[in-house]
């Protein structure tokens, strides 16, 4: 008798949490579904880049940590790439307009999953993370260090000249400019290591795919809802697609151009123009894939008047954990950028067709639905081990 | 089925246009577009087109008259959005007659209209085909 008690009490109990797990998955159609599964799956392979030779391998990555955290590269000692794409700030550092020797205009982007773009920088004016990693480099306004001062640190420096030969299988030689590109090289190589963990999110997408109801289930309401939004009317996906939530492209999304009074920020289209005339674009010398099959978007892109005031779509994960938001740093909260969109003047936007960017006019329980989506696309990152010396 | 292969056959055989201009570019798949005077029969390389991953376009243009025709340009579009791809395709003619348009890149899923220019001698036409990218 006990027995059966027992069974019909689990039987109740087995039957209470089918149908509370029925009752919390939203009716997702094929078509949804289909939609969802485009944004995994996650984490994708490992990054290779062919115009990279030390892209993957475990002494090029050694040196660009060392590197990434050298102030001795920049001009006055001080400023590593670390002091601004902090690894306990997601690789980025909490302010809206970043600091370099002066002030800058944009904001410091966070570098998870950066290896996996084929734009980079705001504007897009690298074609590749090594190229893009020169940048700060020299830039007066940001590192100010110059391509000697690489040079003298990989030859005469003897843990870093030692780094440098397991890296590329020689001692560091006199040329100068070989060095810079070299050491950037390094300095992707460990970047594109920067790829955030599995989320709450690609347990649902992953549950959601296989048809495990109940583990789906455990995906919270408010975060389906958001999603519903994202993939359907408010229509997100159409620049945040992918696993990583970016198509990797640009777009005008209503940011002020102005950075000062008769002053504007033309984005994508000065970006263009930079990309071009770089001497380490990758149709240059320096490009390490001899087939020209990765130069295939800058052989191709092109200038269109459009371009003007167009910035990178940034990816989504990681997104609630950064901040403060946009190109610009204009938005301090994801509920910010959310009321954004939702009341965004369609007269600024100047679309021809059907516009991309349109008010979404939220209510307010739509917005929360949406930040609870976006929050879901977030993950807590383990504490990164200590930096093995270059040469034990 | 051996009805629709006799038919084939027949259809080729009749028409000397269709026979020196193969529909078919191989790995079984591809599209066909067609006009009163033109066909170009096309396939992408790779075969699955993906948002935001640059790929080509492998093409046979013809006349249904059997007259030499050329490939001038390719463009693609988003109708609903009025905007262009990024890129602008270049043309290259293979030896074997056929084209290659390189350096297409289809940014956002949705509907994209793929235009083709042609020139046969002083006519020249524009084709189009649409593609729902997912």
């Amino acid at each position: 008798m006990i027995r059966l008690l027992l069974a019909l009490v689990l039987a109740a109990s087995a039957a209470t949490a089918t149908g509370a797990s029925a009752q919390s998955l939203l009716d997702w159609t094929e078509e949804e579904v289909r939609s969802i599964g485009r944004h995994g799956p996650w984490p994708p392979p490992p990054v290779r880049d062919p115009s990279n030779r030390i892209s993957g391998t475990p002494a090029g990555i050694l040196l660009g940590e060392h590197l990434f955290n050298e102030p001795r590269l920049s001009g006055d000692g001080k400023m590593s790439c670390a002091t601004c794409h902090q690894a306990g700030r997601d690789w980025s550092d909490g302010l809206a307009k970043a600091q370099g020797t002066v002030e800058l205009d944009r904001r410091t982007p966070s570098l998870w999953n950066v290896g996996y773009s084929h734009w980079f920088g705001w504007d897009g004016a690298g074609d590749s993370l090594w190229a893009q990693s020169i940048r700060p480099l020299l830039d007066a306004r940001e590192m100010n260090g110059g391509a000697p001062r690489v040079g003298a640190l990989l030859r005469d420096d003897r843990a870093f000249a030692c780094g440098y030969e397991k890296a590329f299988g020689a001692a560091p030689g006199r040329d100068d400019e070989l060095l810079l590109v070299n050491a950037a090289k390094a300095l992707a190589a460990f970047q594109a290591t920067f790829v955030s963990p599995r989320t709450p999110f690609d347990d649902f997408r992953d549950a959601l795919l296989a048809g495990d109801r109940d583990a789906a289930a455990r995906y919270p309401l408010s975060a389906q809802r958001g999603l519903r939004l994202f993939i359907g009317d408010a229509s997100c996906n159409a620049c945040h697609f992918g696993p990583r939530f970016t198509n990797g492209e640009f777009g005008d999304v209503g940011i002020p151009f102005f950075v000062r009074p008769g002053e504007v920020d033309s984005g994508r289209l000065g970006g263009l123009t930079r990309l071009a005339e770089s001497p380490f674009n990758l149709l240059g010398k320096f490009n390490d894939d001899t087939t020209g099959e990765n130069a295939r978007r800058t052989r191709h892109v092109r200038r269109l008047h459009t371009n003007f005031g167009e910035f990178r779509v940034p990816g989504l994960r990681q997104v609630g954990r950064g901040g403060p938001y946009m190109h610009n740093g204009s938005f301090a909260t994801l509920e910010d950028v959310v009321k954004h969109y939702s009341e965004v003047n369609p007269d600024r936007l100047h679309s021809d067709g059907v516009p991309l960017v349109r008010p979404l006019a939220l209510s307010t329980d739509q917005s929360a639905d949406l930040v609870a989506f976006l929050r879901s696309l977030d993950a807590d990152v383990p504490p990164r081990p200590a930096v093995p010396p270059l040469c034990p | 089925m051996r009805r629709l292969l006799i038919a084939l056959m027949t259809l080729v055989m009749a028409t000397p246009a269709l026979a020196d201009c193969p529909l078919d570019l191989g790995r079984g798949t591809g599209w066909v577009v067609f006009s009163d005077h033109y066909m170009i029969a096309f396939r992408p390389d790779p075969v699955r087109v993906e948002v935001g991953e640059p790929f080509a376009l492998i093409l046979n243009v013809c006349t249904k008259g059997g007259d030499p025709a050329e490939l001038v340009a390719v463009e693609a579009q988003m109708p609903e959005h009025k905007h262009t791809m990024n890129y602008k395709p270049t043309i290259v003619a293979s030896p074997d007659g056929r084209y290659r348009a390189e350096g297409l890149v289809f940014h956002m899923p949705g509907r994209w209209e793929i235009s083709f220019d042609v020139r046969a001698g002083e006519e020249s036409e524009r084709l189009s085909h649409d593609i729902i990218l997912k």
